[in-house]
């Protein structure tokens, strides 16, 4: 039998107990458990981004971290950045600058973002593209990604 | 001149109508559809690129925990399928022909459940004599890959000898007479490597059968009509008991055209008898998917002393794979290429594709562009340079401007070429093509159809006044859906957001071409303004009848109809509509018209004409590192002929996305495959661009209105990949003095080239 390890985490602010196999990562407890999709899958060897979520406030790809790790951990995903009805400023500056095309980067692209800007809050183009290199996007060229990300840089720090 | 009419909804920077899902995670895509009671497929592939089966056994893993079904060739009876030659079977009878094969499949209770199931299946091969290379696969002597090949079913325009799968020549004028003519000939030969589509969303199926002949598949698929009906194929099953849905797509860009995951989560849900989801996994995706073609391109070009094209010799050789798919398209598309957007008046070329044993392929965005473009390009700036000409007068000299005649024999409208070139070049600041040491200026042009096809619009009057759009087409990304619906929210006077989109299922959604050769929005928005259009037409005859008054008199505003004073609104007609028995629906259909070529000049061509063609000039400034040869890109500049801009933000967001695309095609892309296997199955060694790998890209939108377009909309999405790899390479010449003919560019060449 495999060993079940008993999980505490904290959610988009909601709390949870769960059993979780030791093999399993922050992904599958995300997506299957809670069945909180918004975290992507991909590579599953942390080379994409699309999984990337906020662990205690800090962005990791969620695909390699095991899940028994995150034990007391705060976690936040992309359904849980708005707050309330208001959408977050790098929610609403992707929308409005058109860097959204499929979309299936975007989660994890929003919130490596969140996180990149946590630590440095008004970054140039350069620091912003290098704070989202370790996400992947085909669609866009970036061009639009950076220019969403320093709108909301601008918006957050006008707060 | 009169001012140009001032439109309300088009033209305009709107935000995409599926936007707000994605940024939430709100957002459903295939590969987060689930069922209940839904199994777990994986597929068990072949490690030989040919091989005979001697024996598979699949006792024990049928014995395993979890396992549900296990199927091989032999268990099910399934029939071949293919595009153009029904070479493909889903899994492998008697032989294997190329490594990745799939042999069998399993469905378990999990996927980790199938995986260890796969490793328990027993198969015994016995090894065939393989071939790698396209030109070793023509020799007569070469191993056959179908030894069987004219038992194969074929498109009668596909023309085969063996290895040779397909052949597609345009001719024109006599060339030895134009190279007699020449003051220079030049012969180059160029190569292209396998690149990967690159989409984000993995290959995903969920297969239930409602039925025992009936099933519903939701995926990922760019055509839901082609997946549809070659599902049928496969099953013997009519079309209309498979329904196709997609319930949202991570990217697509060619590499989901054709069957991923479908097919195989068919067979094993009707073996297991319950839901079946296959995903295919990160290193499939690398190994084991539909590839843009390596392409050998040979080129031969004769010239005047002011270098005018007097004549034009040129083959694309394309490397199909082990099966045919996209492969014979490419090669036919790709003589147009090889002609480029030049005026030749004798030209000779030639595009064949052939089978090896390596990993078939597929058709990745602007499916025959990349490969023969960056021939034709990097030879005309070789050519410049031998004759000490400018590369951009050189072009000027010889493109296509309005009526000239192509090598098709088409006559040329709407040519925004000239205007791209001049743009591009300025803003890249082309009179300084060498500004410091180590670093030069590169440009390349090029032009590409909007694909025919027809395209359906159901359209359904809500009872709030608002409009529902019916549509089979998959909304990829490129905001090709919210294009077509700002059309329709034109002629109906009302605002983007009183649409509603539905697509993307084959049994409620009208017959479509599909997402795919640059005509999503042009094909979907023409029939769903007409479809308006007759809307509006029963709305008014309904509003006059209420207000008592003649249809002339009245005037639409508001989402109503006036009569001086009095007013019926949208939602009122609706509502009177509804009760009074039927409702307010109106349908439409297009398909673009056919244009006139020379039939004369091309033989077994797939687009012997183009439609609305576009015009588009790259041009970039780049640095290269003189110990570690690596690429710096400074500055990256698109110019490109959209015909007309319908939401600027979202072209340029394909112009965008497809430049950095085609960068990645030009410096790192490469599926590098030794003996059919791929060596580099992982995103770690295959390299896509991010963030950090390339500068803004600059767009300069140039609209040379096509007659035939929404508000004279050209195609847009495919051409930006095209230019990359010549634009670069051109760069990297100007920069160092090298001159590399075989993609990628990577900084090993560079230093060693
Ligand atoms: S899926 Fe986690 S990094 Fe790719
Ligand atoms: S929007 Fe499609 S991958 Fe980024």
């Amino acid at each position: 039998m495999t060993t079940m390890h008993e999980l505490n985490l904290t959610v988009n602010g909601e709390e949870w107990q769960l059993a979780v196999k030791g093999a399993e990562t922050l992904l599958e407890v995300l997506r299957k458990h809670l069945t909180l999709t918004g975290a992507k899958s991909n590579c599953l060897e942390g080379e994409c981004g699309v999984c990337a979520v906020l662990v205690n406030g800090r962005v990791v790809n969620s695909c390699i971290l095991i899940a028994a790790q995150c034990n007391g951990a705060q976690i936040t995903t992309v359904e849980g950045l708005a707050s309330g009805e208001t959408m977050h400023a790098l929610q609403t500056a992707f929308l409005n600058r058109g860097a959204v095309q499929c979309g299936y980067c975007i989660p994890g692209m929003i919130m490596t973002a969140a996180g990149y800007l946590k630590e440095n809050p008004a970054p140039t183009e350069e620091e912003i593209r290098e704070g989202l290199c370790g996400t992947l996007c085909r669609c866009t060229g970036y061009t639009k990604i950076v220019e969403a990300v320093q709108e909301a840089a601008q918006t957050m720090g006008a707060k | 001149m009169s001012a140009p009419k001032e439109f309300e909804v088009v033209g305009k920077r709107l935000n995409r109508l599926d936007g707000e899902g994605k940024v939430t995670g709100a957002a459903v895509y295939a590969s987060d559809f689930t069922l209940p009671g839904m199994l777990h497929g994986k597929i068990l592939r072949s490690p030989h690129a040919h091989a005979r089966i001697v024996r598979i056994d699949t006792s024990a893993a049928r014995k395993m925990p979890g396992v549900r079904a296990v199927v091989t060739g032999a268990s099910q009876k399934l029939n071949r399928f293919g595009n153009f030659i029904k070479d493909f079977e889903v899994f492998a009878n008697e032989r294997v022909y190329h490594v990745g094969q799939p042999v069998a499949g399993i469905a378990a209770d999990s996927e980790y459940a199938a995986e260890q199931a796969l490793r328990a299946i027993e198969v015994e091969y016995a090894e065939l004599p393989a071939v790698f290379d396209v030109m070793e696969a023509l020799d007569k002597a070469a191993p056959l890959v179908h030894p069987d090949w004219q038992s194969l079913k074929a498109a009668p325009i596909i023309v085969r000898e063996g290895n040779r799968c397909s052949r597609t020549v345009i001719k024109v004028g006599d060339v030895e007479e134009g190279f007699r003519n020449s003051y220079r000939v030049y012969e180059h030969v160029f190569r292209t490597s396998p690149v990967h589509a690159g989409y984000t969303e993995p290959r995903v199926a969920v297969a239930q059968w409602t039925a025992s002949d009936q099933a519903t598949v939701w995926c990922n698929t760019q055509l839901l009509f082609d997946t549809q009906s070659t599902l049928a194929e496969i099953f013997g099953i009519p079309p209309s008991h498979i329904r196709v849905i997609v319930p949202g797509i991570g990217g697509g860009f060619g590499g989901k055209l054709r069957l991923g995951m479908e097919h195989y989560a068919m067979a094993l849900a009707r073996a297991a008898k319950r839901p079946v989801r296959v995903m295919s996994s990160s290193e499939e995706e690398l190994t084991a998917a539909l590839f843009r073609q390596p392409a050998t391109i040979e080129l031969k070009t004769g010239v005047d002393r002011d270098g005018r094209i007097l004549a034009k010799e040129g083959r694309i050789v394309v490397d199909a794979g082990a099966c045919s798919g996209s492969g014979p398209l490419v090669a036919s598309t790709g003589t147009m290429i090889l002609a480029g957007p030049y005026r030749l008046p004798n030209a000779n070329l030639e595009g064949i594709s052939v089978y090896t044993n390596n990993h078939p392929n597929g058709s990745i965005r602007a499916p025959s562009g990349p490969m023969p473009n960056f021939a034709t390009e990097s030879q005309m700036d070789m050519i410049a340079e031998d004759l000490g000409l400018d590369p951009l007068e050189l072009r000027l000299r010889n493109i296509l401007r309005e009526g000239d005649i192509a090598v098709n024999g088409q006559k040329m409208t709407a040519v925004g070429l000239e205007e791209c070139l001049d743009k591009a070049a300025t803003a890249i600041g082309w009179d300084l093509r060498k500004p410091g040491p180590n670093r030069g200026k590169g440009l390349a042009c090029g032009w590409w159809m909007t694909s025919r096809g027809s395209s359906g619009s159901y359209l359904k009057l809500m009872q709030d006044g608002t409009l529902t759009m019916m549509v089979g087409v998959v909304e990829m990304g490129t905001g090709a859906l919210t294009g077509a619906a700002q059309v329709v929210a034109e002629e109906m006077g009302m605002k983007l957001t009183d649409i509603n989109v539905v697509s993307a299922d084959s049994l409620t959604t009208p017959y479509d071409f599909g997402s795919q050769g640059s005509r999503t929005m042009f094909a979907v928005a023409n029939a769903s303004r007409e479809a308006a259009r007759d809307l509006l037409e029963k709305m008014r005859t309904r509003a006059a009848k209420a207000l008592g008054t003649d249809e002339q008199a009245l005037v639409m505003r508001d989402k109503a109809f006036w009569s001086d004073e009095k007013k019926i609104t949208f939602a009122e007609i609706a509502a009177q509509a509804n009760t009074a028995g039927g409702g307010l629906i109106a349908e439409a259909t297009y398909i673009a018209p056919a244009v006139e070529h020379d039939a004369s000049r091309v033989q077994n061509h797939f687009s012997p004409a183009w439609p609305s063609p576009s015009f588009h000039v790259h041009a970039t400034d780049l640095s290269v590192d003189e110990v570690l040869g690596e690429v710096t890109i400074n500055r990256y500049v698109v110019a490109q002929d959209v015909g007309y801009a319908i939401n600027p933000t979202y072209l340029e967001g394909q112009l965008e996305g497809g430049a950095v695309q085609g960068v990645g095609q030009a410096l790192s892309e490469e599926i590098i495959i030794a003996n059919g296997h791929v060596k580099n199955g992982n995103l770690t060694d295959y390299k896509m661009p991010t963030a950090m790998d390339v500068p803004k890209i600059e767009v300069i939108l140039v609209t040379h209105p096509s007659v035939a377009g929404p508000y004279g909309a050209k195609g847009v999405g495919e051409p930006p990949t095209i230019q990359p790899p010549a634009a670069v390479a051109n760069a990297v010449a100007a920069a160092c003095g090298k001159r590399i003919m075989h993609l990628p560019i990577t900084a090993e060449k560079i230093l060693l080239g």
